[in-house]
């Protein structure tokens, strides 16, 4: 089979994927859409919305649709690195037992590992994640564990702050995406929501997703993707653009109320984010039947990729919630292509 | 004995001619100006030379000190320079004094103190008398002639009535204003003007490209709408656009064709560029510039 008709086979299987998820979870198409583009870009998501939206739900069905083995873990304060690699425990003829944790328990098949309310955990817990999550291994019981194919979905509430630990800069860096999840908006969403009862049973909507098995095919599919989608010289201007634009947008004429530009920010997007960036471009264009991408695609995912990887001086720290977005549409409506 | 008196009366009229030998000034002048002629509120100079014999100094604690004299009578500069055995002394009184009618004064004296070793020797300056004249008009009042308060003058129209500074003024204010609103023009002060040409603008460059040029050609079209919009201008934002500009509905089948052709033209392979593009790119501006002008 020639990499052409492949690539269209899994779009379809992408798009089904896709579309049955919207059957799931009803109301979050555009979430929807952006998580489906990490997964098959093969970047981790952190979602963060208000409580009982449907972000867990949204996961599990997500990971219900791909297929592969599937762990999960609740942050609280006291949760610690070794809870993630082992537990012990006595058994019942009495004697101590060290079985390994979530994280090791499916070897190298593990597969998307939810990360659930991910602020609620320590520090510590964010420093091993962080190697599992950028390199896809860990280190544990003296030698290192390959874990090819971890996704890692975390979700965080944005309503309580008490007894939470921000995540470190460098922690949200390695996110490819973080996807706000909002109530649904219109009326007919939320009647469906409060009456129908298929939403009241979470275990039986999530289990109605079919399992397309093609999650352990990922890897080779989404390198496949990165490496028949081209790219030309405009966009890659047109990325450059964007990319410094973030480090200095009074520079491409991004003016904010009540705002020195200059002091704006403290850190524009990473390298790494940049990367990111154009591989969920190459994978809109992928799933818009497109061979090369257009300004629109990285338009599309410029802000879930970009939102938690710009700082800003504590200075306007407390108007971050207003500030964000507003910059990154400034800097989408700002910068021409070609 | 009989004395030769012809040597004797040659002698001491010689003598009676010297002046005694141990004199310690040797020469002493006050130099006044007018002693009349003066107002409230004039300065009067004064200046003492005094010429001493060697080995006798004068004392400087014995000059007048600047400050108010009297009642109506201030020192406001006092100098004292030496040369040699030769002082120079400028004193510069100010008179505050308003005398309804001619009034002699008296700048008072005082006396100088010279040392010659432990020895003190004074020598005086004598007061010095002048007259002050009335600014008032009261002696005139009296007399009950004339007006005593006249209006004021009007100012001088010298430099006004000069015409040619006038119109050169004129002319050079207006050169100022044109090139400064040309300036403004040019740094794009004024939106709307400059977005009312804008396509007649690009017309007029396209004309001279071909469609080995079609990059630049679809560059132009570019920055023109972006510049009629505000704000670069995609392919998914042409529906806001259409909103702000509703008359360039009509042609949204020929702008949704440019977006797309862009599209293909810089970020995919294998694009080739007929003739036809270029024509239906003139084509599209020319329907723009229509709507610019407002005939369509």
């Amino acid at each position: 089979m020639n990499t052409d008709t492949q690539l269209s086979d899994w779009r379809e299987q992408a798009l089904q994927l896709e579309q049955q998820i919207n059957q799931t979870v009803i109301g979050l198409q555009p979430a929807v859409r952006h998580i489906v583009l990490a997964v098959f870009a093969r970047g981790h998501v952190l979602l963060e919305g208000h409580v009982g939206v449907g972000k867990t739900t949204l996961l599990r069905a997500v990971a219900q649709g791909l297929g592969g083995d599937y762990q999960r873990i609740e942050g609280t304060i006291d949760l610690m690195p070794a809870d993630l690699i082992y537990y012990t425990y006595l058994n019942s003829e009495g004697r101590p037992c060290v079985d390994p944790g979530p994280l090791l328990k499916h070897g190298d098949t593990l597969a998307t590992f939810f990360f659930n309310e991910i602020n609620r955990a320590r520090p510590q817990v964010h420093a091993l994640l962080l190697r599992a999550m950028a390199e896809r291994s860990i280190n544990a019981f003296n030698r290192d564990h390959a874990l090819p194919h971890i996704q890692v979905f975390a979700d965080r509430n944005r309503v309580e702050k008490e007894e939470t630990f921000e995540l470190p800069a460098a922690a949200k860096d390695r996110f490819m995406m973080e996807i706000n999840i909002n109530m649904p908006g219109s009326d007919a969403v939320l009647d469906e929501l409060m009456f129908n009862p298929r939403f009241h049973d979470t275990d039986r909507l999530v289990g109605g997703v079919t399992n397309s098995g093609i999650y352990y095919r990922l890897n080779e599919l989404a390198q496949t993707v990165q490496q028949r989608i081209q790219t030309s010289a405009k966009l890659h201007a047109y990325a450059l653009d964007l990319w410094k634009a973030t480090h200095q947008p009074e520079h491409y004429g991004v003016r904010l109320n009540d705002v020195e530009m200059p002091n704006l920010l403290m850190t524009g997007a990473s390298p790494r984010g940049m990367s990111y960036l154009i591989r969920a471009g190459k994978t809109r264009a992928w799933l818009e039947h497109r061979d090369h991408v257009l300004p629109e695609d990285l338009q599309a995912v410029f802000p879930v990729c970009m939102t938690h990887r710009l700082l800003l001086n504590p200075m306007y720290g407390y108007r971050k919630e207003q500030l964000l977005p507003e910059l990154i549409q400034g800097i989408l409506s700002q910068v021409a292509a070609p | 004995m009989r004395v030769p008196l012809i040597p004797v009366i040659l002698v001491l009229s010689l003598l009676g001619c010297s002046r005694p030998i141990d004199e310690p000034v040797s020469y002493f002048n006050v130099e006044t100006p007018r002693p009349f002629g003066y107002v409230n509120g004039d300065e009067i100079p004064r200046r003492i030379i005094i010429e001493t014999r060697s080995g006798i100094s004068l004392q400087p604690g014995s000059v007048p000190v600047k400050g108010q004299i009297n009642r109506w009578l201030n020192l406001n500069q006092v100098s004292v320079k030496q040369s040699g055995r030769r002082y120079q002394i400028d004193l510069r009184y100010q008179v505050f004094y308003a005398p309804l009618e001619v009034k002699a004064l008296t700048l008072p004296g005082f006396t100088l103190q010279l040392s010659q070793g432990e020895k003190n020797i004074s020598q005086s300056v004598p007061a010095w008398t002048f007259t002050l004249s009335p600014l008032r008009e009261l002696v005139v009042r009296q007399s009950e002639q004339g007006e005593y308060l006249r209006p004021d003058s009007p100012p001088s129209l010298s430099l006004l009535v000069n015409s040619h500074a006038v119109y050169g003024l004129a002319a050079s204010l207006t050169i100022a204003a044109l090139t400064a609103l040309y300036l403004g023009y040019l740094y794009g002060c004024f939106p709307g003007l400059s977005r009312r040409t804008v396509f007649k603008r690009v017309l007029r460059k396209l004309a001279g490209l071909s469609k080995a040029d079609m990059e630049q050609a679809l560059t132009l079209v570019h920055q023109a709408l972006n510049n009629l919009n505000g704000q670069p201008l995609f392919s998914n934002r042409l529906s806001e656009f259409y909103r702000r500009n509703p008359p360039y509905r009509q042609i949204n089948s020929q702008l949704t064709w440019f977006f797309n052709y862009s599209n293909r033209y810089f970020f995919s392979d294998g694009m080739i560029v007929v003739q036809q593009d270029l024509q239906q790119l003139k084509d599209l501006c020319e329907q723009c510039r229509k709507i610019e002008r407002g005939s369509r």
